[in-house]
């Protein structure tokens, strides 16, 4: 369904809070008061809103809280804390997964002092813009391998530490002392069976 | 008042109507049970009660009509005499006569008969008491019933009647019919009388009110009057003789010179000095109509000579009034209601006229003496002959005029204008980027986009943006390099291929332990837990144990033979053995497989999933209609042998099939038909039978 149609769907829902605040709330295609579209964040799962798209809902204190898909207006109906759900961004920089602080996010900052239009400024902000993106995800990437760094030599150890334990599983001890090589009888076995279809 | 208003007077309903009324009223609102079992006092005064009520009520409705329709000398003379002309004073008395006299003897009936009742004895004579009472009372009412009908008719029609004022300003208009009196009405006030060629077009009186000075006059429009003796006059004629008699009013005396009403001047003047009586201490004018057709000079001598005595009669009247010098405009007008000449002045003399005939009474009066005394209009007294106008300053003056120059000059283009201009509404949108104030005017229609990469342009959007890039990009250089120094990894001790062989064994056997276990703990609640000898899948056999211990590289023969020594020895076991020796069996279904543990595998209970297929797909044919249906389905089945299986019941795999009833019967009639049958004979038999079923098979030798 075109999702400017499910616009005209969604008109009114009532959420219970649980305290006394009584709320409700309603969808509204977002226009910024000089009447321009804005990309919003979505605050469950921190993923970009695009027109047209999720649901808005407004508390009675007036907070604004945007979803981008029903999955997450859900689960924050279900008053689940985006911090504990492993899928959102909220919970990936809470637990180191992603970068937190960082000297590209500074550039992307909301200003509400409306500016005068300078094309030269405008130019350069654009071609800025590409720039930035380019090195935050290089931020990014750079911040992953470091995480993962040391997972090879952990993978190593954690197989070098099983393959000694669960030994016994495979070749008896006492064959084991005899034979330290790790050959395993299956192999004879299979020399066995061969042996015996000949 | 009454005088004014008859449409407030209650209707009054016909004999059979008021009867009914008044009975079910009184059913309705008295109580309606009594039995004979009752205290007499409780059943007379349940009747009593009744008749009481019924009386009431016919006394109330009663009074109420006596009281609201009009005594005719209570009222103003002109309604009394109106009403009298109309409806017979004497009938309309009567007729409230009679109302009055069926009151007082519906009162006298009740009387009567709650006396009686006081000492009716049963309650049977009560009752006919209060049928008597009630069917009296109703009798009076229907004797009654013409007058009531009378008085019906007599009040629909006076509440149709105009509503006169008789005290206010009135201006009366009379004249022979076809005259010209209902236009004259109909062009001076908003009344919409019938105008027609015929004549008494106009049967009663109609009112209009229209206003001079600042004041309401009352124009009343009469039917028309014949000349005639006054006894032979008709109602309609007496409503307008009745009107004439009783008002105050300005009479305004309709002339037609034309004649074209049917009657010669000669005949209006005899009838206007027949009426004339009529016309004592009223201010009277006397009007000539239809001078479109006849001018009043035009008319004939003996004509005019009619007219000057009418006019002559009116002056008198104006002299009666203290009056001014005479003039002929006050007392004879022309007019023509057809081309409206001269109407308003009639209109405004009879007004003019009545007005002061009614100043100058109140002056005589004495009520307006104290009304005098009271109000004083000062004025005044001039200085001197001096005049002094208003006075503005120049400058003002002069401020005002450029003003006005400027706002007729300035007239500037709006943007509205140019909408117009340029195709309208729909067609042209503003250019609302036109008054910008930009660094450069070039930049006015400029596009920007809003959105960039998942990005709000607008939160990039800053001055000093290039200058921060820099700094960044620069530091972003320094760390690509010290990240070129320190990017190595230490890598350990890798595993050679046999210990990796090894260590994926070892994970095969774990994730098959695991998933055995958890197959075990799943079906744990539906598995029966049957001691070993019940071994289905042949898990605990020493050739499986051997096979083990080879793949661990022990050697088993020893344990085998251990385990074979210790073992009771079963036959089926054997058996089993026996066929897996020669390879197939005829009972195997996959004869091509040699590894007992593959084909036994296959024919085991646990699940024995496709691989190919995931858990509860539809496959076409199944008779499920999708993998919901069929998951609820194996959940259904599972439920239901869980029990049976756990507590290791017969259930209804276990049935006992025809085929082998069969062989049973056969033979057991075998042996009863024939005795001659050896004995030996049927030994061999039942022995194959319990080799075919086992257990199963030696209940059947017991059946035989």
């Amino acid at each position: 369904m075109n999702n400017i149609m499910k616009r005209f769907i969604r008109c009114i829902f009532i959420c219970k809070k649980p305290k006394d605040i009584k709320c409700f709330g309603f969808f509204l295609p977002f226009r910024t008061r000089t009447g321009t579209m804005r990309l919003e964040k979505c605050w469950f799962c921190s993923s970009t809103v695009y027109p047209g798209h999720g649901i808005q809902f407004v508390r009675n204190d007036a907070k604004i809280f945007r979803f981008c898909r029903s999955k997450c207006h859900k689960n924050f109906k279900m008053k689940r804390n985006p911090r504990k759900v492993k899928w959102t961004k909220a919970y990936r920089r809470v637990h180191g997964k992603d970068m937190t602080q960082d000297a590209t996010f500074e550039f992307e900052r909301k200003r509400n002092r409306p500016e005068r239009y300078d094309r030269h400024v405008a130019e350069e902000t654009l071609k800025a813009i590409k720039k930035i993106d380019k090195v935050r995800v290089d931020r990014e990437a750079r911040h992953h391998t470091k995480r993962m760094k040391g997972k090879k030599a952990q993978v190593q150890k954690e197989a070098a530490r099983e393959l000694e334990q669960s030994i016994h599983m495979v070749k008896a001890p006492a064959v084991l002392q005899k034979e330290p090589s790790l050959t395993l009888a299956k192999v004879y076995q299979k020399q066995t069976e061969d042996r015996m279809v000949e | 008042m009454v005088q004014y208003n008859f449409k407030k007077i209650t209707v009054v309903p016909t004999g059979k109507d008021f009867i009914d009324i008044i009975l079910s009223r009184t059913q309705r609102q008295t109580p309606t049970v009594v039995h004979k079992g009752y205290a007499i006092s409780r059943i007379r005064q349940f009747y009593m009660r009744k008749v009481k009520y019924t009386q009431q009520n016919y006394h109330d409705k009663l009074s109420t009509i006596i009281e609201e329709f009009p005594r005719l000398d209570d009222i103003h003379p002109f309604y009394g005499d109106l009403l009298h002309v109309l409806y017979n004073k004497d009938h309309y008395k009567l007729a409230l006569g009679q109302i009055n006299t069926a009151r007082n003897l519906i009162g006298k009936i009740a009387k009567d008969y709650v006396k009686l009742l006081k000492y009716g004895d049963s309650l049977y004579r009560c009752k006919s008491l209060k049928v008597a009472a009630l069917g009296r009372m109703c009798t009076v009412i229907k004797r009654v019933g013409p007058s009531l009908a009378y008085l019906e008719q007599i009040r629909q029609h006076m509440a149709r009647l105009p509503s006169i004022d008789p005290n206010t300003r009135t201006i009366l208009i009379c004249g022979y019919p076809n005259v010209g009196k209902s236009s004259f009405i109909n062009k001076i006030t908003r009344a919409d009388v019938d105008v027609q060629p015929y004549a008494f077009t106009t049967k009663s009186l109609f009112v209009g009110h229209t206003d001079y000075k600042y004041l309401r006059y009352q124009v009343i429009d009469t039917p028309g009057i014949l000349d005639r003796p006054f006894e032979d006059r008709n109602i309609i004629e007496m409503c307008s003789i009745t009107a004439l008699a009783h008002l105050r009013a300005a009479v305004l005396f309709f002339l037609d010179i034309s004649g074209s009403c049917g009657y010669s001047i000669a005949q209006q003047a005899a009838l206007f000095h027949s009426i004339k009586s009529l016309f004592m201490n009223k201010p009277l004018i006397i009007v000539c109509n239809k001078t479109d057709l006849q001018a009043l000079e035009g008319i004939s001598e003996d004509d005019k000579k009619l007219v000057m005595e009418m006019k002559a009669e009116a002056m008198k009247t104006l002299i009666g009034q203290g009056g001014e010098p005479t003039n002929d405009e006050r007392v004879l007008l022309t007019m023509s209601t057809l081309t409206e000449e001269g109407v308003i002045a009639v209109k405004n003399a009879a007004c003019e006229r009545l007005l002061d005939q009614r100043v100058e009474l109140k002056m005589k009066s004495k009520k307006l003496n104290d009304c005098l005394n009271r109000f004083h209009v000062a004025m005044p007294k001039p200085r001197d002959q001096k005049e002094r106008p208003p006075c503005i300053p120049e400058a003002v003056l002069e401020a005002k005029a450029k003003k006005a120059e400027q706002a007729a000059e300035k007239q500037k283009k709006l943007e509205k204008d140019l909408e117009d201009e340029n195709g309208g509404a729909g067609v042209y949108s503003a250019s609302l980027r036109k008054h910008y104030i930009l660094a450069n005017d070039e930049w006015k229609e400029d596009i920007m986009p809003e959105i960039l990469d998942g990005h709000n342009v607008y939160d990039f959007v800053d001055p000093d943006i290039l200058q921060r890039l820099e700094e960044l990009e620069r530091e972003e250089g320094m760390r690509q390099e010290q990240e070129a120094d320190d990017d190595f990894e230490m890598d350990g001790a890798e595993l050679t291929p046999e210990e990796q062989e090894a260590l994926a064994e070892i994970r095969k056997k774990k994730r098959l332990l695991i998933q055995q276990h958890r197959m075990k703990k799943s079906t744990a609640e539906s598995r029966p837990t049957v001691p070993r000898k019940f071994d289905k899948d042949k898990k605990y056999t020493s050739e499986r144990m051997g096979r083990q211990l080879s793949t661990l590289g022990l050697d088993p023969t020893l344990a085998i033979n251990r385990a074979r020594s210790k073992s009771r020895g079963r036959k089926r076991e054997r058996s089993v053995d026996r066929g897996d020796q020669n390879g197939t069996d005829d009972m195997d279904v996959d004869g091509n497989q040699p590894n007992k543990k593959l084909r036994l595998r296959s024919r085991s209970q646990s699940r024995s999933r496709s691989k190919s297929r995931p858990p509860y797909e539809v496959v076409p044919g199944e008779g499920l209609k999708d993998s919901a249906q069929k998951k609820k389905a194996v959940k259904l089945a599972e439920k239901s042998h869980k029990k049976r299986n756990k507590d290791a019941r017969k259930g209804e795999a276990d049935r006992i099939d025809a085929s082998s009833i069969q062989i049973g019967f056969i033979l057991h009639k075998l042996y009863t038909e024939s005795c001659e049958l050896s004995y030996p004979l049927l030994e061999v038999a039942l022995k194959a039978l319990k080799g075919l079923y086992g257990y199963r098979g030696e209940s059947y030798c017991g059946l035989i």
